[in-house]
């Protein structure tokens, strides 16, 4: 390497991101494009950045393949942190194979990060898991362990594995104090505190309360039938049915479900799942043909049986019955636990992270903006959506992804 | 033109608090390193750092019997070995894209690393003698015996050349193992060559061939 790159690269490392710049401002070789990329990134003008990271890549001959995937690894870290999800995550697992096959393991563990954070994102949590297990944290620096151990809490919270979260953001803020670098130290913090937000609400036997997330998994581990209005999900110990599909028949369940041990008139049923205002027989038709086709889903925890006036929620064995849902009833409530991480989204990776159409997306942010929810930020294809900053929104329950019986 | 495997006699360090080696000299007893923010001497026996000054040190080293040149940013720094003081300072020929230097014939040899050349200047002026090209990125340089040599280093593949200071023409190739980079180079003035490691944070002895009949 050559004086001024070394120079400015010390520069880098000791945070001094104007010195580095200072340094390699007026040149244009591949490894000042990426010093350059790389201070604008810290900088926060990760447009310029991605640019210039861009143009460094391009520029290293074929020889400098090292230097070449770190800056491609680069790129995927600004892509994930504007939550472009849409960025190509080949060149991301190529980029790794080289520096592994290099053995720069620091940045190929880095890059291994990356990739299960974007998988986190998507919700696919054995992935990310699969992708993290071939790193060694006791190997990596600091900062690098600190994000390793991020992504290793967010999987075990999405998993509702509450203990082990707790111990990998134990771990996380431990590797955070020893960077005393203020913003990774604080983003630990604010992850962390998940564990101490009500995340659902619970709704038995009339009453209502807040749980936290260590809540929430006591009552799935407890046997008893859970309601799961969060994920529109039906479950009993390891069993699930799923009903987010089916709106109906959820409905039908959420209702029986907070009236249990209690029935429920045919009048309520038909207006909570059908909206239904004045009752005639076609609707008793259809509420009969609804509740048989429940009484088929829920066959392995539950019978509804008739009662006078309507229908009763009778669970198989000494089951209690629970029912769990957004600590705010909220319409668009995935778009918001996903807006509500604090970064800002485009519609699109909204979308892939959602698995929904583009268009249900942007209904969904224009409905959340006109009711000052989501605010946008630019125009056209570089519009980005963020939420307000006001009290986070709890998130964690209603992010996409597989709860620890699916 | 000869081309031999290099034979790695003996290999220093890493050593505490320095990760990286950019340049080295010798002057005749203890191995001079670069290391970004000093420059460290070396006995080459013991294997031990003896010494070393705090002074700027991004790329090349050199002494010229009495004083270090040191390359710093973009500038060849003059110091005095004893006290550690900055005697004079002039500016690199490269412009900071600067890594190897030598001290050979009463002018300082500069590789221009990315430039791919190698330029003979003035030590007191800076000014620019003369330009050798080469077709390899040129990390460390130095003189023995007459000849000049320099060190190449892209991505896995790294050599030590001996080449025509004339034309510029390769006369002798030493290459070393894969993955085994020089980021600067220097003789002991006898059956040795110095290669500082960069990132390996590492300075390797390599055996110099013998000196074949012209």
């Amino acid at each position: 390497m050559d004086s001024l790159i070394t120079a400015a690269g010390q520069a880098l490392a000791a945070g001094d991101l104007l010195g580095a710049l200072k340094r390699v401002a007026l040149r244009d070789d591949p490894p000042a494009l990426a010093l350059r990329g790389i201070a604008m990134a810290q900088l926060g003008d990760l447009g310029r950045a991605k640019t210039l990271l861009k143009a460094a890549a391009r520029g290293f001959g074929p020889k400098e393949a090292v230097a070449r995937a770190r800056c491609i690894v680069a790129e995927a870290e600004i892509a994930i942190v504007s939550r472009d999800l849409s960025w190509p995550t080949k060149a991301l697992d190529t980029a790794r194979a080289t520096l592994e096959a290099h053995g720069d393991t620091l940045n190929s563990a880095h890059a291994r990060n990356l990739g299960a954070r974007r998988l986190l994102l998507l919700g696919r949590l054995d992935e990310a898991e699969h992708l993290l297990a071939g790193v060694d944290p006791s190997r990596l620096t600091p900062p690098a362990r600190a994000t390793h151990e991020l992504v290793v809490a967010g999987i075990a919270v999405r998993r509702l594995q509450t203990g082990a979260a707790a111990s990998a953001f134990a771990r996380a803020s431990e590797a955070a104090q020893a960077t005393s670098i203020a913003a990774l130290i604080a983003e630990v913090e604010g992850a962390a505190a998940i564990l101490k937000t009500p995340a659902a609400r619970l709704l038995s036997r009339g009453d209502e309360r807040l749980l936290l997330l260590e809540d929430v998994e006591t009552l799935l581990a407890s046997g008893a039938l859970v309601i799961d209005a969060c994920r529109n999900i039906i479950r009993c110990e390891a069993s699930a049915v799923p009903l987010a599909s089916r709106p109906v028949l959820f409905a039908l369940t959420r209702t029986l479900g907070e009236a249990w041990p209690g029935d429920v008139s045919r009048r309520t049923l038909l207006a909570r799942a059908f909206g239904a205002k004045h009752v005639d027989e076609s609707h008793r038709a259809r509420l009969r043909v609804e509740i048989g086709r429940l009484r088929d889903e829920l066959r392995a925890f539950a019978n509804i049986s008739a009662t006078s006036d309507g229908f009763r929620l009778v669970p198989h064995g000494d089951h209690a019955v629970a029912v769990l849902a957004p600590p705010v009833d909220e319409r668009h409530a995935a778009v918001l636990a996903l807006l509500g991480d604090g970064e800002a989204w485009s519609s699109s990776a909204l979308a892939i992270a959602l698995s929904l159409s583009p268009r249900t997306v942007q209904r969904a942010l224009e409905e959340l903006s006109s009711e000052g929810k989501a605010l946008p930020v630019g125009r056209g294809r570089a519009r980005r959506w963020v939420i307000p900053p006001v009290p986070t929104f709890p998130t964690i329950l209603l992010l996409p992804g597989p709860l620890p019986s699916d | 033109m000869k081309k031999s495997e290099a034979e790695i006699l003996r290999e220093y360090g890493p050593f505490p608090g320095a990760d990286h080696v950019h340049g080295v000299t010798f002057d005749g007893r203890n191995v001079w390193f670069a290391s970004g923010d000093k420059i460290n001497a070396l006995d080459p026996e013991s294997g031990s750092t003896v010494r070393s000054i705090d002074v700027a040190a991004h790329a090349g080293t050199a002494f010229d019997g009495k004083h270090l040149f040191q390359i710093a940013e973009d500038r060849i720094q003059k110091i005095d070995p004893d006290t550690g003081r900055v005697l004079a300072t002039i500016p690199a020929p490269g412009g900071g894209g600067d890594s190897g230097l030598a001290w050979a014939e009463g002018s300082l040899w500069v590789g221009q690393y990315r430039g791919r050349r190698i330029h003979q200047i003035d030590p007191e002026t800076g000014t620019i003698l003369r330009t050798i090209e080469s077709k390899r990125v040129v990390t460390g340089v130095t003189w023995v015996d007459g000849e000049l040599w320099h060190g190449t280093w892209e991505g896995d593949d790294s050599d030590l050349r001996h080449i025509d200071p004339e034309t510029g023409a390769v006369l002798e190739r030493i290459v070393m193992p894969s993955g085994t980079g020089v980021s600067g180079l220097e003789s002991d003035g006898g059956e040795r060559f110095f290669c500082g490691g960069g990132v390996s944070g590492t300075i390797r002895a390599v055996r110099r061939p013998k000196k074949h009949a012209p």
